[in-house]
Order: structure tokens, then sequence, then C-alpha cells
């Protein structure tokens, strides 16, 4: 019992965005009935799993103390690229393959200018974000656009193995993956301490550089990865299809419990806080809310998750200690309280 | 003995900060001064004093989202709002619907008091709650979108008429736009020139010993965010002006390209470093590769291609210059 209660006031932070998430849904479900329906949360599963595609990378970047702003152009080059090379007779396999392995070398040239050449990430990832925008643009204003999107993509993002959906899937192995990754690998234990404190990892013989080149480029891959899912499931590629990712991908990741400043966070936090937000957003438009109106909520919700995951849960967690510490106390055994 | 040590640091803190702000402000004017000669090669016509203010209109609310931009991240921080903040007071600007008279005036007052409130909001949460700038400001971003969609749901609307007359009138021959530039650069020296002014670059390079040297670091950094909601207000008043109508959704663009301003000019993320007179050089040298692109009738994505070069090109340049004054520095 006490170690099941330490385990959970290790991961308060994990718990309260998985609690958010929760009130959430069961606020939905008490509204509407069709909220809770299996069509419906299978649908918010697909739009959760874009966004925890997108914050897989963004999540590992973060730790690391790093940030990436090139999410919407990856994720709308992902689909773009992919048409494009569909369209030119390339098989759809192979092109996925391709495509992601750009992203990926994307995400390594963003990894190298953060680390090599010391350009602050912000101003890095927005640099490559910008080239990456133009040569969409280009690709848009110099050839035909309209491209199909190739049927394996379609297929990734609509089709369902019994009751799951295939992304649902795919999304959940990523998150095991992730989480095993971060919580029991040398790569993982490396990640946090470059995250928490470069110098000392640098002392003690980590190679910084390397850890923080790998989250960029495994941001890369994920992202494109995101976005030709994405492709598949909207149908048709546009330059904008990426533009609420950057938003979400970061709120996700900080919901999830993560500090903005690096050494602290999970993938199943990050999980959690894309659940939050997609359950969120198809919530707030069954209040009849205007558009206005769901922007507002959005913002308060961010900051109040944001707020449970860093500051708020000890709050919280020290008063029901102190509820709990309280009756302990009168029966006369303080010696748990003591411990 | 022990109250001297303090005192006797911060001269050097003093002298050491504008020798490297030189060489950027040199750096950013030799961009500038390029793209300026560039632009004037190929349309002549451009030499014009009202040409010139055309074009320094269409800069504007791009210079003025920046310098708020500039005033937080010389306080160490970053601020995603500023798109918000713009958009916000462009849509209290037009929401007058001509016709019935009435003190019109008055909306830009308002207009510059929720700016301020608004920047005041994103320093509270900074400074009493604890957040992180940067998750602060990505709250509050989509709030203040969400306020301006509920002033202005659709583009539209109008500017009371004395705004769009201050757009095309003119001082001594000299257009306002120019004279606002001017006036901007000016209360920023003024700024620059009092305790407030040197306590934004004390809290900026170090905290710690701002704190120490008596400086309520709290109160400065409220200050700031307050005074960026109010330059970020008046982008989106002179866009209303110029626009002679209000966009409620033209905020975002201007978020991720105030940050590329600031870094071009030279300003650094850290904090502590650079200054508003920097980023009105960055903010005309984006506008006028814009004008080039426009000139030589390319397509957009030369513009875009080229800003997002600039930006690498003027940051790694400066690492380099860094690296070589810190080798200097050693020997």
């Amino acid at each position: 019992m006490k170690q099941v209660g330490s385990w959970i006031r290790g991961r308060l932070g994990v718990a309260s965005s998985y609690a958010l998430c929760a009130v959430l849904f069961v606020i939905g479900a008490i509204h509407s009935p069709g909220f809770a329906s299996a069509s419906n949360i299978r649908q918010m599963l697909v739009f959760a799993s874009f966004v925890g595609f997108a914050a897989l990378g963004q999540t590992l970047v973060i730790i690391a103390g790093g940030l990436d702003l090139t999410v919407p152009w990856l994720m709308a080059f992902g689909g773009i690229e992919l048409s494009r090379l569909a369209a030119g007779g390339m098989p759809a396999v192979p092109a996925i393959a391709l495509v992601v392995a750009i992203g990926a070398i994307i995400g390594l040239i963003n990894g190298v200018g953060v680390t090599w050449l010391r350009i602050a990430p912000i101003v890095m990832t927005l640099a490559m974000g910008g080239l990456v925008q133009a040569f969409l643009l280009a690709v848009g204003e110099l050839q035909s656009t309209g491209d199909q999107v190739p049927a394996v993509a379609v297929h990734l993002a609509s089709n369902r193995v019994g009751p799951f959906p295939v992304v649902a899937i795919v999304w959940l192995g990523f998150a095991v993956a992730a989480g095993i990754v971060l919580s029991r690998s040398a790569f993982g234990r490396r990640l946090y301490a470059v995250g928490a404190n470069d110098t000392v990892a640098w002392l003690s013989g980590v190679n910084v550089a390397l850890i923080r080149i790998l989250t960029y480029t495994i941001s890369g891959a994920m992202t494109t990865f995101g976005g030709v899912v994405l492709a598949g499931y909207v149908g048709t590629t546009y330059l904008d299809i990426g533009g609420p990712y950057l938003f979400t991908s970061i709120a996700a990741v900080i919901i999830g419990g993560a500090s903005i400043l690096g050494g602290s966070g999970s993938y199943w936090g990050t999980v959690a806080g894309a659940l939050t937000l997609t359950v969120l957003s198809s919530l707030l438009p069954l209040f009849q809310l205007s558009n206005a109106g769901l922007e507002i909520v959005y913002g308060v919700v961010i900051l109040i998750g944001v707020w449970l995951a860093s500051t708020g849960h000890r709050l919280l967690g020290r008063l029901w200690r102190r509820g709990l510490a309280l009756p302990d106390n009168m029966q006369g055994g303080a010696g748990d309280v003591s411990a | 003995m022990s109250s001297s040590a303090p005192t006797r640091r911060l001269p050097r803190l003093g002298v050491a900060m504008p020798q490297r702000l030189s060489w950027n402000s040199a750096l950013t004017a030799a961009i500038l001064l390029a793209l300026i000669i560039i632009d004037l090669s190929i349309q002549p016509a451009l030499a014009n004093l009202t040409q010139i203010g055309l074009l320094v209109e269409t800069a504007m609310p791009l210079v003025m989202v920046s310098v708020a931009q500039t005033l937080i991240v010389l306080v160490g921080g970053i601020d995603l709002s500023v798109g918000g903040m713009f958009v916000v007071a462009n849509a209290v600007t037009v929401v007058w619907v001509g016709g019935g008279g009435g003190a019109h005036q008055l909306l830009i007052v308002a207009a510059f008091a929720v700016g301020i409130a608004m920047g005041t909001l994103n320093g509270l949460l900074v400074t009493g709650l604890g957040f992180q700038p940067f998750i602060a400001t990505l709250g509050t971003w989509t709030i203040y979108n969400g306020i301006a969609l509920t002033i202005l749901p659709t583009d539209g609307g109008t500017p009371p008429p004395f705004l769009s007359n201050f757009m095309v009138a003119t001082v001594f021959g000299v257009p306002t736009s120019i004279v606002m530039l001017v006036v901007v650069f000016l209360a920023w020296r003024c700024l620059r020139a009092t305790r407030f002014g040197g306590r934004i670059y004390a809290v900026g390079a170090d905290e710690e010993r701002a704190r120490l040297n008596g400086t309520s670091v709290r109160r400065v950094k409220l200050a700031v965010y307050g005074l960026a909601g109010l330059c970020a207000a008046i982008g989106g008043i002179y866009a209303a002006g110029a626009d002679v109508s209000g966009t409620p959704t033209a905020g975002d663009a201007y978020i991720l390209m105030s940050v590329a301003v600031v870094v071009i000019g030279g300003t650094s993320l850290r904090g502590g470093e650079g200054g508003v007179g920097v980023t009105l050089m960055g903010a005309m040298a984006l506008t006028l590769i814009n004008d080039i692109v426009d000139a030589l009738n390319l397509n957009t994505w030369v513009s875009v291609a080229a800003s997002a070069s600039l930006l690498l090109v003027m940051v790694a340049g400066r690492t380099l210059v860094e690296a070589q004054l810190r080798q200097r520095r050693r020997r």
C-alpha cells in the first residue's frame, strides 16, 4: 500500500493530467450520451494520435532542453511530398519510407545547428521551418497540386482492426516503445541528464551533442510520419494542414508534466496531454460555444492543466496528505507520518 | 567592505555591453544598408519621401509587435501572445460602426488600455503564479485570439476617421509613418536612459544580481510586460488604420516573425543584450526583402526562403563573431 502510494506520488504530475482528461470526458458523457459512444471515442483516438505523433519527438526535444518549431511545416511536408512522389510513379510504401527519412534528415540538420553551430533551438527550428515552408510553396507555385494521397496512407488512417483504429494501435506501439526507452534505456537516462544540466552530463561522459541531435532527428521523422497519416485521414493535402499542431504538440507535452526548461517529462504524460486536448476540442462544440469562446476556454484549460502538472499537483497532494495524515495522528500512530 | 564589492562590479557590466552591442548593430546596419541599396537599384522611384513613407507604413505593424517582443526578450522571456494582443486592439479599434458620431477617439484609448491590461495579465502569470513565459503566453495567445473573435467575428468594421486621416497625413512634408518610426526610436532612447531602462537590462542580464542590488525584479518584469502589451496594441491599432478595416485572425503570423526580427536585429534570446534600435533595423530588413521580391515579380517562396536564410546567416555570423571576440579576449 505504501509502495503504491509513493509510486503514485512520484507520478502525480502525469496522474493529474489523466485526471483532467477523465474529468473532461465525464463532463462530455453526462452532457450528451453520444459522447461516450464507441464511434466518438474512436474518432477522438484518431485525432489524438495525430497530436501524439507530432508530440513524441517534441517530448524528447523538450526533455533535452530544446524546442522544435518545424512541426507544422514537417506535417504538411509529409503529406504533400508523399503525394508528389506517388504521383511520380513511386510505390507507396517506399515513398512513405523516403519521406520519413527526409523528415529525419531535416531534424538532423536542426540538431546539428543547435549543437555544433550553437544556434538557439527556437531560432534554428524556426529558420528550418521557414525553409521547408519555402520548399512547399515552391512546389505549389511551380508545379500542379492536387495530387492524390496514396491508398496505403488512407488505409493506415481509416482502417480498423476489430474495434480499434489502426493509427491508435500504431500510436500505442510508439507510446510503449517511447516509455520503455525513456525509463529503462541508457539513452533515456542520458537524455534526462542532458536536459537537467548539460555541463554535468558532459563532465560525466555523456555525448551531449549526439543525444540532442538524436532527439531532433526522431522529432523530424515522427512529425513527418504524423503528416503522412494526417494526409491519409483528410484525403487531400494543403500547406496549412499542420498549422494547429505547433500549438498542440507543445501544449500536450507541457500539460503532460514536462518542464519547458528540460530535464523532466514523460511520453505517457504527453499521451495524457494529447488526449486532454482532443477531448476538450470535441467537448466544447457540444456547449454551443462559438469559435471564439472555444479558443478562450481552450487557453484557460491549458493554463490550468499546466498549473496542475507543474505546481498545482504538489499543492493538492499536500492538502490530500494532510487530510489523510490527520486521522492517522489521532489514532496514535505517528510512525507513518514521520517516515 | 562587503557593500563596495557589488557596486564595483556594476560599471564593468556597463562597459562590456555597448562593445558587444556595437558589433551587433554594425552587422545589422550593414545588412539593412545592403538591402536598401539593392532595393533602390531595382526601383529608383523609391527614393522619394512618399514612397518610403508607404514602405514604412507596411512595416509598422511588424515593427510594433517586434518592439513588444524585444522588451520581453530583454528581460529574459518570450511572448507568444503578441499576436493575440495585436488582434484584440485591432478589433477594438474598428468596432465603431460609423455615422452616429460620439467620442470615437475613445476607442483608441480603450485599445491602449486593453493592450496594457493584457500585457499585465501575462506579467502576473509569469511573476505571480510562476509560469514560464513561454507557457503563460502560449495559453493567453489563444485566449486573446478568442477575445478578438468575440469582439469582431469576421473581417470588417471601420476605424475612427481621424485614424485613417492620420495614416495619410504629413508633418512638414514627412509622412506620419516615418515620423512614428522616429518617435518610437526616440522614446526607446529616452526609456533606455532612465533608471527603469537600466533595470530592464540588469534584470535580463542577471536576475539574481539585480535582486541583490535592490531591484524589484517582479515589478520591473510586470512593467515590461504591460509596456509590451501597449506596443503590440499600437501595432494592432496601426494595422486597423492602414487597412481601414479589422482582421481578427491576422495576429498569428506576427508571432514567430517578431521572434525572427528580434534575433535578426541582434537582441540575445538569453536576455539583457540588444535593444529596440536594432529591432527596428531588423523589421525594416525583412520588409525590404519582401519589397525586393515583389519588385522582381518573384514567387512568394523566394521571399520566405530569403527571410529564413537571413535569419540563419545573421545568427551563424554572430556566433562566429562572438567566438572570435572571445578568443581575442583570452589572448
